[in-house]
């Protein structure tokens, strides 16, 4: 099967001794009422490397991933992307990050064609390029025999596979992806493992919460499990503690040596 | 692309997309619409077959009307973003938030015209009104009004689109602040169908576009809080 192109957003320069991480948080924490969704997290994350994010329900993945997608701000701490802070530099931030969240965020009344075309407009995809790049993503996820059928009519693992294509239209330097395995059949499952695995060849930070770790493990250049709002523990090459940060003993460095 | 051009077409793909999804659904129109029409029948038989006062009540009938039904459209305009998630998927699309406040105060000024362009005849057939040579003046009048209330409408609508009672809160909130809109547009609509003797159009014609200046400049400075958790 033809595969779209993987665009790629330019990387952002650091000094040669200490580059960018694609994820930076510190001390990060996130409260709902009175309860605290994230409780203090430190963690960087390099660029280029495949991360998996693991732990129970509730444990803070989705407002993890929720925080540095700019969708909701941290209660306290900081988080940056790209050396970006995801609160101050929200609207530079969202230029090199794609989000695929547990809602698909389609339109029911517009194809899937359409929503994907609406998407690529709001994507900046040039004019000339809106119709082909659409029709691509459409066929890398499986959907061009209902390309013009309205989502209204879609099972939630179309559904799914309409917002995975998304994610292709436009260039990205870092991936959020919350349970991207989830509503999917077997086929889309491997749909969803050969396009991570096409993001990290392209050299894209992906960031993936999920509960199915052993099916991404040849993936994966890191893991970090939460629990609590808080790191419970990390692995990983050239995974680092520093004491100063961490309430477990530091920013977490996750993949630093690959 | 420079910014303005970049955030207008931003904000005509978003008015595409609510055209097309509402061409579609028909979620607002067929509601609006009827209820609009019930107002204007039932006002029209509670006053009785007097011309006079039937012609003295038609501006502010018809302004009630589009109200009314303005307030389930522009909510409704909203409401279709908040299935699935599409309001937040909005939210992260790297865009100025102002374009998306243009793009959807644009659709709900489309659905207000549409919906006056279809309730100024059935005012005139039931209340017995001659629109001949007013229509340049309630153009203008309907045109003005219905940019205030798209411009008002869509900054509350944004304000009450996550809560649940929103159908309560969103007249609620914006009823007050649409009040000297009503007066103006009521005030001019009266002239434009009296023939203006007094001159005074032009006067509440500006002020409707005073209002409406403020309120876009407003809305467009603080919608993009409204996104943010």
């Amino acid at each position: 099967m033809p595969q779209t192109t993987i665009y790629v957003a330019p990387r952002l320069s650091g000094s040669p001794d200490n580059p960018l991480p694609a994820v930076s948080t510190l001390e990060l924490a996130r409260l709902f009422g009175r309860s605290a969704a994230l409780a203090g997290v430190s963690l960087r994350i390099e660029t280029g490397r495949t991360v998996a994010l693991f732990g129970p329900n509730g444990a803070g993945k989705t407002t993890l991933l929720r925080i540095l997608a700019t969708a909701i701000r941290p209660s306290f701490g900081s988080a940056s992307v790209d050396g970006l802070d995801v609160a101050n530099d929200g609207d530079l931030v969202r230029t090199r990050i794609a989000y695929l969240s547990h809602a698909t965020g389609l339109y029911d009344d517009l194809t899937a064609a359409e929503n994907l075309r609406f998407a690529a407009r709001l994507l900046a995809v040039p004019t000339a390029e809106v119709d082909p790049r659409t029709a691509a993503a459409l066929a890398d996820v499986g959907l061009s025999t209902v390309a013009n059928q309205r989502v209204a009519g879609f099972s939630a693992g179309m559904r799914k596979r309409v917002a995975l294509g998304r994610l292709l239209l436009s260039a990205h330097s870092l991936l959020l992806l919350d349970e991207p395995h989830a509503a999917l059949d077997e086929a889309g499952m491997h749909l969803v493992d050969d396009l991570i695995r096409r993001w990290r060849e392209a050299g894209i930070t992906v960031l993936v919460a999920s509960h199915a770790i052993e099916r991404l493990e040849p993936l994966l250049d890191g893991r970090i499990r939460l629990d609590g709002g808080l790191v419970a523990a990390i692995d990983g090459d050239g995974a680092s503690l520093n004491a100063a940060f961490n309430r477990l003993g530091g920013p977490a460095v996750v993949g630093a040596s690959r | 692309m420079t910014t303005l051009a970049r955030n207008a077409s931003i904000a005509l793909a978003i008015a595409r997309k609510d055209a097309l999804a509402e061409l579609r659904g028909k979620h607002a129109t067929t509601s609006t619409l009827f209820f609009a029409a019930v107002v204007l029948l039932l006002f029209g038989f509670a006053l009785g077959p007097d011309t006079r006062k039937l012609t003295e009540a038609a501006p502010g009938l018809l302004w009630l009307a589009i109200v009314f039904a303005g307030l389930l459209a522009v909510g409704r305009l909203h409401i279709v973003e908040t299935d699935d998630g599409a309001l937040e998927q909005l939210a992260l699309y790297p865009i100025d938030r102002r374009a998306i406040y243009a793009g959807k105060a644009i659709s709900g000024l489309a659905a207000m015209l549409v919906l006056g362009a279809v309730l100024l005849p059935v005012v005139a057939i039931l209340y017995g009104i001659d629109l001949a040579g007013a229509w340049p003046a309630l153009v203008a009048t309907l045109l003005l009004g219905c940019t205030g209330f798209a411009a008002v409408g869509t900054f509350y609508a944004g304000v009450t689109v996550r809560m649940r009672a929103r159908e309560v809160m969103l007249p609620l909130l914006m009823l007050p602040v649409i009040a000297p809109l009503l007066l103006a547009a009521v005030k001019a609509t009266t002239a434009a169908l009296a023939g203006d003797p007094f001159s005074e159009l032009p006067a509440w014609l500006q002020l409707l576009a005073g209002y409406d200046i403020v309120m876009l400049i407003a809305g467009a400075g603080t919608y993009g809080f409204l996104l943010e958790e």
